[in-house]
């Protein structure tokens, strides 16, 4: 199990605390430039931040406070963490196999054994046939998984991925999530994945930490993140269309620039009178063709098709307010939707989301 | 011809080539971890290659004159002129080796750092396989310009045959003699080393990475 508590100012701002448990697939997502890579090398050792700890399997690997600055810092050497590195970093003198060789280094006595074991790592990897090829003679997809090999032959406590998928193309990528789901099975230690984009960390994670500015916003399955966003900020970095504002008052939602009022479920915690943003996810929105009293009158701006999924862009006639809403491509033919045209959205009261509108330095933001 | 002189430089060359190249490795991958007196002793190594060989000649005369730690005069003496070619030298050998340091992408060493490798196994398996180049042509250069080398020689070892008397010396005093036709063959052998270490430097090394494996299948 992987734990730790991060704080630093400088260089970048850093302002983390996680617990990744053994075979937990755990993303850290976030804006480029947001502290993740950062977080992940402090991790490795490559990095120290001002004060913190970082433990793995009960072994302290890093400790600093104010007071007394670095108390204790294991080198990357003997942290025993798996990196794959964002650009592979292979070794370029070296082999497929030599490469996987290196871990084993000091671990692995003897030639033959460190050859034997670093082949079988590239057998699993399913490249076992290119062992002899230098880095510069594999193509990307190749080369990510001679570094995967490299990083788990070691026997890792803890595996590292720093955007391991942003350098290949889309049928590599596909190859290596199916890669990496099987070895996640096997493996049974935290794997803390870096990424930028939001649908790996949604197909691969089990839990996401979204990561803004250096500090850990929310930590969450991801469904849960997507349906209930701590805040306006988490909202908006995950990437949900329907956001909007409203003041909240005992149980009731008033949707700003227009009359309608919704009957919300809240753990009590907002204020009366409260500015709030809210979300509605996509299975609270449904379109009527026809008028109704809670349905809500909008115009069809646009319709862009996606294959069998439609995005339909509709404008409310009151409050000006943009709504998006997917669908299939029988649902937009059985409502006989087209830009210009009229329908009547209902929003589900009960899958609304309410959140505090806090400004982005307030540091209740960050409270747990 | 005058082969006591040629064997004399090859000689020369190969002690310089010995004591250089070492040190040279030192004090390059030395400097990639300094902070601000890094410049400083930048600008140190360099000072030989603007520096008239007759001024640094008269320097090392003057320091080199009496007894020397060795308990023998170093002035006009093989020992000498050895440690005259070392300092010029200094710039040939490890600046070459520095941009080989220095071209290697610090997260190949970050990820021979977390394969759980020492800093005395990175540096030996990973940095100086993957410096060679650069070390190759420290090597050549300071092989080919020792071979070469006239001014600081003559002002500190003079033109003792046998001890200090090297090819660049003894061409000259064969042009002073009117011995063009031994001036002209020793040339000859100076300017073919100088094209041979040229042609290593620039071409039988290709573009290639090097499979120079440090000792990984060890």
């Amino acid at each position: 199990m992987l734990k730790l508590k991060l704080s630093q100012t400088t260089p970048n701002p850093l302002q983390l605390s996680l617990e990744c448990i053994s075979g937990e697939l755990h993303a850290l997502v976030g804006p480029s430039g947001s502290g993740k890579t950062t977080a992940l090398r402090t991790i490795a050792g490559l990095n120290n931040a001002q004060t913190g700890k970082i433990e793995c399997d009960g072994e302290l690997w890093f400790e600093a406070n104010e007071i007394h600055g670095v108390t204790s810092a294991l080198s990357p050497a003997k942290r025993s963490c798996g990196f794959l590195f964002q650009q592979y970093a292979l070794f370029p003198h070296l082999s497929a196999l030599e490469n996987v060789c290196i871990p084993l280094y000091n671990s692995v006595t003897g030639l033959a054994e460190r050859k034997t074991q670093a082949q079988q790592w590239l057998d699993r990897m399913g490249i076992g046939e290119l062992t002899n090829r230098l880095p510069h003679q594999l193509s990307g997809g190749q080369q990510q998984r001679v570094a995967l090999a490299r990083a788990l032959a070691r026997s890792p406590k803890i595996l590292l991925l720093d955007e391991p998928f942003s350098a290949v193309d889309a049928p590599t990528r596909q190859g290596l999530y199916k890669t990496l789901a099987e070895l996640r099975k096997d493996l049974n230690i935290p794997i803390l994945l870096v990424t930028h984009d939001l649908r790996e960390a949604d197909l691969l994670a089990d839990r996401i930490t979204v990561i803004d500015q250096g500090v850990g916003l929310q930590t969450a399955p991801p469904q849960v993140l997507f349906e209930r966003p701590r805040n306006s900020r988490v909202a908006e970095l995950v990437g949900i269309n329907n956001k909007f504002t409203g003041v909240f008052n005992a149980g009731k939602l008033t949707w700003d620039d227009c009359d309608r009022v919704f009957e919300v479920i809240d753990k009590g915690k907002i204020p009366p009178n409260t500015p709030v943003a809210w979300v509605i996810p996509a299975e609270g929105l449904s379109l009527q063709a026809a008028p109704s009293e809670t349905g809500i009158e909008a115009k069809v701006e646009q319709i862009s098709a996606l294959g069998q999924i439609a995005v339909i862009q509709l404008r409310t006639s009151e409050g000006n307010h943009v709504i998006t809403w997917e669908a299939s491509a029988a649902e937009v033919k059985r409502l006989s939707l087209d830009a210009g045209k009229k329908s009547y959205i209902e929003i589900d009261g009960n899958k609304i989301h309410i959140m505090p509108l806090r400004p982005i330095n307030d540091p209740r933001r960050f409270s747990h | 011809m005058d082969m006591e002189a040629l064997i004399l430089s090859l000689k020369l060359a190969i002690w310089t080539l010995v004591l250089i190249l070492p040190f040279g490795i030192w004090v390059a991958h030395s400097l990639q971890s300094m902070g601000k007196s890094r410049s400083w002793i930048e600008a140190g190594l360099a000072l030989p290659l603007v520096l008239p060989p007759t001024v640094l000649g008269y320097y090392l005369l003057v320091g080199l004159s009496g007894k020397s730690f060795l308990g023998i005069p170093l002035v006009f003496s093989f020992t000498g002129i050895l440690i005259a070619s070392l300092i010029v030298n200094l710039p040939f050998a490890i600046q070459p080796i520095q941009r080989a340091f220095e071209s290697i992408n610090p997260e190949i060493i970050e990820a021979a750092q977390v394969s759980g490798l020492s800093n005395w196994q990175i540096f030996r398996l990973i940095e100086l396989p993957l410096a060679w180049r650069g070390i190759t042509s420290a090597a050549v250069l300071t092989f080919a310009h020792t071979l070469g080398e006239f001014g600081v020689i003559l002002m500190v070892g003079g033109a003792i045959p046998g001890e200090t008397k090297t090819v660049s010396i003894a061409i000259y005093d064969k042009v002073q003699s009117f011995d063009t036709a031994g001036a002209g063959a020793l040339s000859l052998i100076l300017l073919a080393t100088s094209l041979v270490a040229i042609a290593i430097s620039y071409g039988v090394f290709g573009r290639q990475p090097s499979r120079n494996r440090g000792g990984v299948n060890a």
